[in-house]
């Protein structure tokens, strides 16, 4: 033991300094080689190859500057897959927000097994994106899906109703399976928040005679409110990042696809490499930009308050 | 605080609600496997199974395989089965162990461009898959890596990697710096401290970095649909092959997707503390 700490001692006197910096260089040297290879130079090589003609069937790379950009505009699907997107992003935002924080105070009220409710809650969350996709492929399955089989035995006309014949309903089919996967990660977050709350606060307030209402919009929603921002952050990130969902119940329909299915079948089918890669460059400022807008929110309140 | 019956009876019928929009889709899908594909379409729906088989789970697995009605799917099903376990058990124990060797030197150690590479090693955290899918495409082709275990595991590690170190950064700055001094003092080097004190101690957050690459890599669909097209085809990737235009095969669906349930709810019903803990650390960005 003593020759053991003699030597460390000894070490640590005669190089120090230097020994400790190349250890630490080499502890952060297998992250720096994943990332550099897998992650910094592919998105170095985005930008760069999005500035060219790439296409596996077509000879030779040459340069086209912004050629790939200004075909963005004059591309009617990317429109409509823009606008789906959108459309996506609006409601299962809207939707994890509100159910989500509406779940999360539901379960911040019992004591009794919440551990276990939580558990349940987060299940869908913690599973495979496409496994949650065909689990509702078969619920929405016209002749022996279980939704039609309640709508029928509550007595309703829905006898074989077909859900992905209309775009309306197409669209909503895929944001709920979306917001099922999603919420948890709102109701986690916000949960967190409501429990760190001091039960004085509360105290005080039902002293003064305030209503549970009163006490949810005047205690609780103000104190979570940077919580329910940041996971407003990732539900819209989330949302922005359908894939899964819309690919297993919509396939290639053009009604429901979101632009990351798109640049997948740009890319992978249409072979053409530099429009997908110009497209991703452009959805990730996107998706970057509308996160800093929240978080530059988020940081405003905070100091605010 | 006083709550009345009236109020707990609305908090619990709240709570209800809840549970069954969160199981009632898992139920009716494990339902749904142990139900005779004949039984699917019986209109009034009945909610619980009438008849009980494993005839699609046999199908499935090739236990009893002279019962099969339609295509064999067996072998590629075991196939996937040990595909995902594989990817998502090395991608893990990869992941976890590289950035538990970075966040170490990232929290205690002084090197030239440390602050700058956690910076941008942590930024990508908001940089989506896809802007780096393509370009590495034709790395993984070039490096002869697609459809191999190395290289789907390489992508799971370089994807999960940032959210891992962050997690365990702000796990290893919350330990007590006194002890790793004492044990300096007393004459432990660097890597001592850091394999007999440092991880002991953040067990709990290893274990949280660890679920959530795991069941990250488990449920990924859009890598492995591009660089796991065959051999090294992950069960994310064949559930949805028994969708074909004609004919879905509920049975067999149901079935796979109740097999690729089972980890993920082990995980929830067993480890659900270190999931919260990780969720909420990796959310705060």
């Amino acid at each position: 033991m003593s020759a053991v700490s003699y030597s460390g001692t000894a070490a640590k006197k005669g190089v120090g300094r230097n020994a400790d910096t190349a250890l630490g260089v080499l502890l952060v040297s297998p992250i720096f080689i994943t990332m550099a290879a897998l992650v910094f130079y592919p998105m170095t090589r985005t930008m760069w190859d999005s500035l060219h003609r790439i296409n596996p069937m077509q000879a030779g790379t040459p340069f086209v500057g912004l050629d790939n950009y200004t075909r963005m505009l004059s591309d009617a699907q990317l429109g409509s897959t823009w606008m789906n997107t959108l459309i996506y992003v609006v409601l299962a935002v809207v939707a994890e927000t509100v159910f989500g924080v509406l779940a999360a105070s539901l379960i911040n009220q019992i004591r009794v097994g919440r551990q276990w409710v939580l558990a349940a809650v987060i299940l869908p969350w913690a599973l495979p994106g496409v496994v949650n996709s065909v689990i509702w492929l078969w619920i929405y399955q016209p002749g022996a899906g279980l939704l039609n089989g309640i709508l029928t035995f509550l007595g309703l006309p829905f006898e074989n109703h077909v859900w992905f014949n209309d775009r309306t309903s197409a669209i909503i089919a895929v944001t709920v399976v979306h917001v099922w996967r999603m919420m948890p990660l709102t109701i986690v977050i916000v949960l967190a928040a409501m429990q760190s709350i001091p039960a004085h606060l509360y105290e005080a307030a039902r002293i003064d005679g305030a209503t549970r209402p009163q006490m949810f919009a005047l205690v609780t929603l103000p104190l979570v409110r940077s919580a329910i921002a940041v996971s407003m952050t990732n539900a819209t990130v989330n949302a922005f990042n359908l894939f899964d969902e819309a690919w297993v119940l919509g396939g290639s329909s053009l009604e429901t696809r979101p632009i990351l299915v798109q640049i997948y079948l740009e890319t992978f089918q249409n072979l053409r490499f530099s429009y997908g890669m110009a497209l991703s460059v452009v959805i990730t400022f996107v998706s970057l930009l509308i996160s800093l807008v929240y978080v530059l929110r988020v940081y405003r309140n905070t100091r605010f308050d | 605080m006083k709550t009345s019956l009236h109020h707990r009876v609305m908090i619990w019928t709240g709570i209800a609600v809840l549970l069954v929009w969160s199981l009632g889709p898992i139920y009716w899908t494990v339902a749904s496997s142990v139900t005779p594909t004949d039984d699917f379409s019986v209109r009034p729906i009945h909610f619980f199974p009438q008849h009980f088989t494993f005839a699609h789970y046999s199908r499935l697995l090739g236990i009893n395989v002279d019962r099969i009605g339609g295509v064999e799917v067996w072998r590629q099903f075991r196939l996937a089965l040990l595909n995902s376990v594989i990817t998502s058990a090395a991608a893990t124990l990869l992941c976890v162990a590289v950035s538990a060797l970075g966040a170490y030197a990232f929290t205690r150690m002084r090197f030239p461009g440390r602050d700058v590479l956690f910076g941008l090693v942590v930024a990508t955290l908001a940089v989506p898959a896809y802007a780096v899918l393509i370009p590495l495409y034709q790395i993984m082709i070039k490096m002869h890596l697609v459809d191999t275990y190395v290289g789907v595991a390489l992508i799971y590690v370089s994807a999960y990697l940032p959210l891992s170190l962050w997690l365990l950064r702000s796990v290893f700055e919350a330990l007590p710096l006194a002890l790793e001094e004492a044990a300096q003092l007393d004459g432990a080097g660097r890597l001592y401290i850091l394999f007999k004190i440092v991880l002991p101690l953040a067990g709990p957050g290893l274990t949280a970095a660890a679920i959530l690459t795991f069941l990250g890599a488990w449920g990924q669909y859009l890598v492995p649909l591009i660089f796991s097209p065959q051999a090294t085809k992950p069960l994310t990737v064949l559930i949805p092959e028994f969708v074909t235009k004609n004919f879905i095969d509920y049975g067999l669906i149901t079935a796979s997707g109740s097999i690729a349930i089972v980890i993920p709810a082990l995980v929830v019903i067993f480890l659900n503390r270190y999931l919260v803990s990780g969720l909420l650390a990796g959310s705060v960005k």
